[in-house]
């Protein structure tokens, strides 16, 4: 009888600290390659087309990605820790488009999901307020609204197709609680995100889309996009279908 | 066999509490208790999640009175929130910042800040814990990044002890800066006027308040509504546009045509003593205030409706009513908030 309990206690004692059955970890980096016509877009230099027929240049290009969270084919999720959730992707700066990720459980996962820019349940609560640094340094916060910009970006453009040189500007963010401008992208693959197999997951923004994806945008319409409550939604929701998920040996 | 079984139990009752032994327990941080008065609402800030503790209010007093968080290392927000004037800017119709720049609005009372949906004139912030952002970085204020700020912050061993001391994860970040802040904050309670000592039934209202409370509940109350005078809404209340500043008001933050020129109905409580009135601060006196409600509302765009009704702009007011409502305004003034130690710089 003795021996029974002790085996029964000793047995408890030594499956009682797991978790569960996923304790096993990894790493991973996610890359954003910011592309037009399938080529990585050129700062200042490269002119694109609108299907509108209008012509623009990029002189600058930031969004915050924020919220990220894995799916696997059962519907289970696993929650990226919001607090350590919020980057910003600027096409100027090369390691920022690179995330790394961590204690990322290991699993075969069907899709992953993200935000652009800055939930307003979060804001600015479970350590969001700790991306105001990052932000404010790379000019993506309205000081005198206390919130952040998602979606940036600047360059010229010409509503006859020529060389650019009109200024256009689009910044795009919530305005205060009366318009929610955050959007969230659910990227699927058929490949899957194995991460029992690889750790990298490769992500493309197709820019053009920025300006034909839901909305025709012609930039001449309203080349000053900022606190704007009819054309902001628009770019808002436009910036949200320009990501996609490509199979890792594509993203040179 | 009883020991035994003692024995292996206790065990199993530690095995899995590892985390929770790494904690350190912070004892001597006492939680402080929210002053919430009988009449008031209850508080729309989240004093769960961020609860105000003894460090936290010291720290975030600190911060309040430390120049440290401007560029030049003077202006403070205390510069500009003056405690014995409601925290307001007194004698100055906009609010000065770094090397004497000017800005375009008149510093907002601060007071029942725990009551309050959304924050300064034109609703900008709408959570008190990012409210800091607007002033720190505005380059007529404080013209700071907050970066900077977190690294004096962090070089300073006073400043590390104390955010060790007043959070649990102890560290000096932009999150435990603000909530700091907010704690020092949501403690300024002021409800401890003549007004509520007549809900209390401990105090009377003279002849000329009861008439003064009155006209206001006829007159003024539909906006200035409730125990904390305001229903907290944005309104156009008439001011001729100062082309100093042509500011648009609420439309800067919403973008709609309809929110221009609309400002924050102000709560009325130490209304007295935080002059100059208006978001330019433009009237030296509640006299001048009452004036232009009885004669000198304009009808620009988006003019609130409580204010042009058969064809007539305005409130109209006669010299003695405008006496009479003075007198119950002045019965609005929290002098034992004013003077609270507890707030105070020195």
């Amino acid at each position: 009888m003795k021996k029974i309990i002790c085996f029964v206690l000793i047995s408890m004692l030594a499956v009682s600290c797991k978790d569960d059955d996923t304790l096993e970890t990894t790493s991973i980096e996610i890359s954003f390659a910011n592309k037009i016509n399938s080529q990585n877009i050129e700062l200042n230099t490269g002119v694109y087309q609108t299907t509108l027929g209008e012509s623009y240049s990029i002189n600058e290009l930031k969004y915050i990605i924020s919220n990220i969270s894995f799916i696997q084919e059962d519907g289970k999720i696993f929650t990226y820790p919001v607090e350590d959730s919020y980057f910003l992707i600027d096409e100027e700066v090369p390691s920022s488009k690179i995330i790394s990720l961590e204690n990322i459980p290991v699993a075969n996962y069907k899709k992953i999901e993200f935000g652009i820019g800055v939930d307003q349940s979060n804001y600015p609560l479970n350590g969001v307020d700790n991306f105001v640094p990052t932000a404010q340094e790379s000019q993506m916060l309205w000081s005198w609204s206390a919130g952040y910009i998602f979606f940036k970006i600047e360059g010229e453009y010409s509503s006859t197709g020529d060389q650019p040189d009109d200024d256009f500007l689009f910044h795009i963010g919530s305005h205060g609680t009366n318009l929610d401008n955050y959007k969230t992208v659910e990227l699927s693959s058929d490949f899957g995100f194995d991460f029992t197999e690889n750790t990298l997951v490769s992500i493309e923004a197709d820019l053009s889309k920025l300006f034909n994806a839901v909305y025709d945008i012609r930039i001449e319409d309203k080349p000053d996009i900022q606190v704007d409550p009819v054309n902001a939604p628009k770019i808002a929701e436009n910036a949200s279908q320009l990501f996609s998920s490509v199979p890792l040996n594509s993203t040179e | 066999m009883s020991k035994v079984f003692l024995f292996l139990v206790l065990i199993l009752c530690f095995a899995c509490s590892g985390d929770e032994n790494t904690y350190v327990e912070i004892s001597e941080n006492k939680k402080l208790d929210f002053p919430q008065p009988d009449f008031f609402p209850q508080p729309v800030y989240n004093l769960e999640e961020n609860p105000p503790t003894e460090k936290g209010f010291e720290l975030g007093k600190k911060l309040f009175y430390d120049g440290k968080l401007s560029s030049t290392g003077v202006i403070s927000c205390g510069f500009c929130h003056v405690q014995e004037f409601s925290f307001t800017h007194h004698t100055h119709e906009v609010s000065h910042g770094v090397d004497g720049a000017l800005g375009t609005r008149n510093a907002q009372p601060l007071m029942n800040l725990a009551y309050f949906e959304e924050f300064s004139w034109d609703g900008a912030a709408q959570h008190l814990d990012s409210f800091s952002i607007i002033p720190i970085t505005t380059d007529t204020e404080m013209n700071e990044t907050v970066s900077n700020v977190i690294n004096k912050l962090k070089s300073d061993q006073v400043y590390s002890e104390l955010f060790a001391e007043a959070f649990n994860n102890g560290e000096v970040n932009t999150q435990n800066m603000f909530r700091a802040l907010s704690q020092f904050m949501v403690m300024m309670v002021s409800a401890d006027t003549k007004y509520d000592k007549v809900l209390e039934g401990n105090s009377v209202f003279s002849e000329e308040e009861s008439a003064g409370l009155s006209l206001f509940e006829a007159k003024c109350a539909s906006c200035h509504k409730g125990i904390l005078f305001t229903d907290q809404s944005y309104r156009n209340n008439g001011l001729s546009i100062d082309p100093r500043y042509n500011d648009i008001g609420r439309e800067r933050v919403t973008g709609l045509e309809e929110d221009k020129y609309k400002f924050k109905v102000p709560t009325l409580r130490n209304i007295a003593v935080s002059l100059p009135y208006m978001h330019d601060g433009r009237f030296q006196s509640l006299k001048e205030v009452l004036d232009h409600y009885d004669s000198g509302v304009e009808p620009t765009q988006n003019l609130d409706p409580s204010l042009q009704q058969e064809n007539n702009l305005g409130i109209s007011l006669t010299e003695t009513e405008k006496n009479q409502l003075i007198s119950f305004l002045k019965t609005l003034t929290d002098d034992n908030f004013l003077l609270d130690r507890r707030f105070s710089e020195f």
